[in-house]
């Protein structure tokens, strides 16, 4: 009992006043700002609460509209809007919340990882690849609601239960083979999700416009024009609560510790299917019929846990009842704001925005396990060490001069494919040649290869967590940020204008980590968690913006996937530069990256200065991580992967993984770069997404096979 | 292994098939077209061009433009670019032209692009402006650029003549029946549940602003001249509908069962003079050829006297 309640603990830090706010009491608040808002809401189309209220249940009646003044009319078509529109919206908000935070309830309980929610295994994104796919490729398949006039129809909704359910289904393959432990299962999912992300990044790169529905979608408005959504939702949301009711008793025996579980003859493996499967369904109905709605479904159970309900059976009965009144007070705010803007503000898209904040404000009130974390050291242990790692690491560099060679030599241009020899004359003779163009290209994918790898090594060791990766770190997020809100806001801006930005906007990130964390001790886990809010604030902003549709989005989405389209040859020999420099400075510190993840007491025993250890490493990862975003965007996974490809090949040792795993990135981004410009030829595909897709597909494979 | 290989084969099949075919290299350019050596990575401006009577060596995403611009179609023989927003560089420089023609939206590449041959950006939308005449001033200069004067003046000629042309028909109508035409709400669906509605700023508007017909809309837009909303902003509004085509998806038969929609006051009425028009697709940030499409589209519906009509249908492109 001891072990779990130690690690999913999120009661205030010891010292610190509990919070004086009951689940009761907070849900009777929000209860009551709904009402308020609620009132006003009708108030602002013309409607006494009165005419509001029966506009719920009765339809108007325009038969004799006719002959009626304008002054009735009117009040007619507010009733109306009234009817389909205001109330479907308000009760779609209540089910989608509630529904949301006991799907998260469930997750959290199974995977023992409080920061586990329903997007953490791929649903969302599996859904909305779907969608895509199902809007490119079949559009009947997208026609009906699932309640057609002339019979049963394939629905949307259909399309994105079967994406989401798919997704589930790729975790749950990689995860079986371990038990379904809780950390294969959040790594899997976080795998699936990249790998998934990246498939809709290319399809929506290449089909902006034919998409644009998606998008909205996509980022989760809960606009109803019939009340189809609420019965849809109610008709599948009912028989899924109701068994997570029937699951309540034998759950309550996962607070348990493994063993004493399987000693009571609870089948662990079934039950932590049934119900992550449970909580999946859920939460991709939701999904289908509203959109991506972020954070309801992490914040719900988190808050009333912090509020007080520790056991299962509280824990099941307020986090909905939250969640509920949560999503619904939040879309009545989002709708009243609606009026003064002339963007469309998608209601999901805010949740993750202004959640971010409130994650980041929960963080220091998380008790962390020291050291152990989600992480434990599966992925870290489960290789063998290779018995001549020197003679490994040559042979890597060699895969990379190939690569390099191969990247500027051949290509396919428009006579087909062709090995530039005449490319030697041209150099000589000072003319262009296509080498002007690849040489600055190569460069920079293998210089920000390095970077994220090395990030990507100093942060996996320094955490002892697989997971970690720069991009978590929310540095790449926090750039990302930054440049956006440039290209949407500066007329035409330059290179440097970008450059400027981003850099801002990485040093505002890394300010931020430093202020939440420095008094913690930069705990590992901490840290990552501040990146994982930074994160989620990225990917509203981008959703918000994506779904205003503003044609400048496709520029923005072009730099987003990261491509190294955009770097010119100077800038492509400094970051090589820079990135050989980084390498040479980072390997003295070797010795701590070997200690470091023995524990803080062991590294303070061998005379280490952990704090400082720590502020030192995760500047370097910032800075590297910075660097990096600034040529091949924020997408790029290679500083999760190649840490791992070296760890795959043998390489354990600190300096051994260090090496290896920055020429695995230098060889993965060369190799991206290269085979996406030439695929679809004249068409590119950025080198980001090619690596993720190439080392997602690897990844994948390996965690099956292990 | 094999299921992830087939995975992303699949994946990337679907890409492919969504992208482009490049188009058959003719040598000579079909009748009405001159060739140029320019290209134009901007749909905007090779709409121009075309309307103009001219071939581009290369214009960026060629198979997309014939599916959202459709009309004027692009001549014969233009070599598709890649994404027009990361032109393909090495095919760029392979065709060698003389001049790049861009718009404000992708300066960012000028500097790249200004190592392979002269850039010129071409401002169409910017916000402040009257759209009307930015067009007029893009037709001119892109005239000016490929030495089609008199094509380019006479597009606009045709272009003013026939939105004023429709003007006074649409005025002598009224007169005739004692009403004028109705206030316009002008929208593409996103999906079901929400439009882009076109107001200031906007092509459409500069149509209709030309043709005497006002717009329903008053509400903000952004600086492309539309507002992205949900569909219930729409019902208090006092207005006809036009629907640019693509519809939701589902079609007539999802509109049906759209509350919302059916509460729409010109869907409601079930009037002959307030009923819902549906227009085919047109570039919605077009030029002139999409203005004159659009305002045709639009008269052939709103003009019921088939004999004010009449000369005016003949495409005046080129």
């Amino acid at each position: 009992m001891a072990t779990t309640e130690q690690a999913m603990s999120t009661r205030p830090a010891s010292g610190r006043r509990p919070l004086h706010l009951s689940p009761g009491r907070a849900c009777s608040l929000l209860a009551l700002a709904l009402v308020v808002l609620g009132s006003l809401a009708l108030n602002r189309e013309g409607l006494s609460l009165m005419q509001g209220l029966t506009a719920l249940w009765a339809s108007p009646d325009f038969s004799a509209a006719a002959s009626l003044g304008q002054a009735d009319s009117a009040l007619l078509s507010a009733q109306l809007v009234a009817h389909v529109s205001w109330w479907p919206r308000l009760v779609c908000a209540l089910l989608a919340g509630g529904a949301l935070g006991m799907a998260g309830v469930l997750m959290q309980q199974v995977l023992r990882n409080p920061l586990a929610a329903p997007t953490t295994l791929g649903v969302a994104s599996g859904a909305s690849l779907a969608m895509m796919l199902a809007t490119l490729f079949a559009p009947a398949l997208m026609a009906g609601t699932g309640l057609g006039g002339d019979g049963f129809q394939l629905g949307r909704e259909w399309v994105a239960l079967a994406g989401g359910l798919a997704a589930m289904g790729l975790v749950f393959a990689l995860a079986w083979a371990r038990g379904m432990s809780p950390t294969v299962v959040v790594l899997a999912g976080l795998v699936v999700n990249l790998y998934i992300g990246a498939l809709g990044m290319v399809l929506l790169l290449f089909n902006q416009e034919a998409l644009h529905g998606t998008l909205v979608w996509g980022a989760g408005s809960l606009a109803q024009n019939s009340w189809d959504g609420v019965i849809t939702l109610l008709s599948r949301l009912l028989p899924g609560m109701l068994l997570a009711l029937v699951l309540m008793r034998p759950l309550a025996v996962l607070d348990l510790d493994e063993a004493n579980a399987r000693s009571l003859g609870v089948s662990l493996r079934k039950l932590r299917l049934m119900s992550l499967g449970l909580a999946v369904f859920l939460s991709a109905c939701v999904v289908s019929v509203l959109g991506i709605i972020g954070f309801i479904g992490l914040a719900a159970p988190a808050c009333v846990r912090l509020m007080g309900a520790r056991r299962l059976g509280q824990r099941l009965l307020w986090a909905p009842l939250f969640g509920a009144l949560l999503l619904a007070v939040t879309d009545q705010v989002v709708a009243s704001l609606d009026g003064l803007l002339p963007n469309l503000i998608p209601t999901g898209a805010m949740t993750a925005a202004l959640g971010a904040p409130l994650l980041l404000w929960l963080i220091p009130r998380l008790k962390m396990a020291q050291g152990a974390g989600p992480a434990s050291h599966h992925g870290m242990s489960l290789t063998h060490r290779h018995p001549r790692p020197d003679r490994l690491l040559g042979w890597l560099l060699a895969g990379v001069c190939v690569a390099l060679m191969l990247a500027l030599l051949v290509g396919n241009g428009a006579d087909g494919w062709t090995l530039g020899s005449d490319m030697l004359q041209q150099l000589m003779a000072g003319q262009t040649s296509v080498l002007d163009f690849r040489l600055p290209r190569v460069l920079a994918a293998a210089g920000a290869g390095v970077l994220l790898a090395l990030a990507g090594t100093l942060l996996q060791r320094l955490t002892s967590n697989p997971m970690a990766s720069p991009e978590i770190l929310g540095i790449s997020g926090g750039t990302a940020i930054a440049l956006m809100l440039t290209l949407l806001l500066v007329p035409s801006p330059g290179q440097l204008t970008l450059l400027g930005a981003g850099i801002c906007g990485a040093l505002a990130c890394l300010a931020l980590l430093v202020m939440l964390n420095h008094r913690s001790g930069f705990i590992p886990e901490r840290v990552l968690l501040c990146g994982v809010a930074i994160t989620a604030l990225y990917d509203a902003v981008r959703g918000i913006i994506l779904a205003d549709g503003d044609p400048r989005g496709q520029q923005i989405l072009a730099w987003l996937s990261g491509s190294t389209y955009y770097v010119g040859l100077s800038a492509a020999v400094g970051v090589l530069a820079l990135a050989i420099i980084a390498v040479l400075l980072v390997r003295p510190l070797a010795r701590w990256l070997d200690i470091l993840p023995l524990g803080m007491a062991s590294a303070s025993a061998l005379g280490i200065g952990v704090t400082r250890a720590r502020l030192v490493l995760l500047g370097a990862v910032a800075v590297l991580t910075a660097l990096a975003t600034l040529i091949v965007g924020p997408l790029s996974f290679v500083g999760l992967l190649a840490p791992h490809l070296a760890r795959l090949l043998g390489l354990s040792r600190a300096r051994e993984h260090m090496l290896g795993a920055v020429l695995c990135g230098a060889l993965l981004m060369v190799l991206a770069d290269w085979l996406g410009r030439q695929l679809l030829s004249p068409y590119e595909i950025p080198a980001g997404l090619m690596a993720s897709l190439i080392g997602g597909s690897y990844f994948l494979w390996s965690l099956r096979r292990s | 292994m094999k299921w992830l290989l087939a995975l992303i084969s699949l994946s990337l099949l679907a890409v492919g098939a969504a992208s482009a075919a490049t188009t058959d290299e003719t040598v000579r350019p079909p009748a009405g077209f001159v060739d140029r050596p320019i290209v134009a990575l901007d749909w905007t401006l090779a709409e121009t061009l075309t309307g103009i009577g001219v071939r581009a060596m290369g214009v960026g995403q060629v198979a997309t433009y014939a599916s959202w611009v459709d009309q004027p179609a692009l001549p014969q023989g233009t070599r598709d670019l890649g994404l027009r927003t990361q032109p393909n560089l090495e095919q760029l420089a392979a065709l060698a032209p003389a001049d790049i023609l861009i718009s404000p939206m992708l300066s960012s590449l000028a500097p790249r692009l200004s190592a392979i041959a002269p850039v010129t950006s071409i401002a169409i939308y910017t916000p402040d402006a009257d759209t009307w005449q930015t067009l007029v001033k893009a037709t001119r200069q892109l005239g000016k650029l490929t030495q089609r004067e008199p094509q380019a003046e006479q597009l606009i000629r045709l272009s003013t003549a026939r939105l004023a042309g429709y003007n006074a028909a649409l005025r002598q109508q009224a007169a005739r029946k004692g009403q004028s035409p109705l206030p316009l709400l002008m929208v593409q669906f996103m999906d079901d549940r929400h439009v882009r509605i076109f107001g200031d700023n906007s092509l459409f508007q500069a149509v209709i602003e030309r043709m005497g017909i006002a717009n329903a809309w008053q509400g903000d837009t952004n600086a492309w001249g539309f507002a992205t909303v949900s569909l219930e902003k729409l019902v208090t509004l006092k207005g006809r509908m036009v629907v640019v085509e693509p519809l939701p998806p589902g079609g007539h038969q999802a509109l049906a069962h759209n509350g919302l929609w059916q509460a729409m006051p010109g869907v409601r009425e079930n009037s002959q003079a307030s009923a819902p028009l549906f227009l085919p697709p047109v570039w919605s940030f077009g030029a002139l050829p999409s203005a004159n499409r659009f305002a045709a589209l639009l008269a052939s519906h709103l003009i019921d006297d088939e004999a004010t009509l009449e000369g005016e249908t003949t495409d005046g492109n080129h």
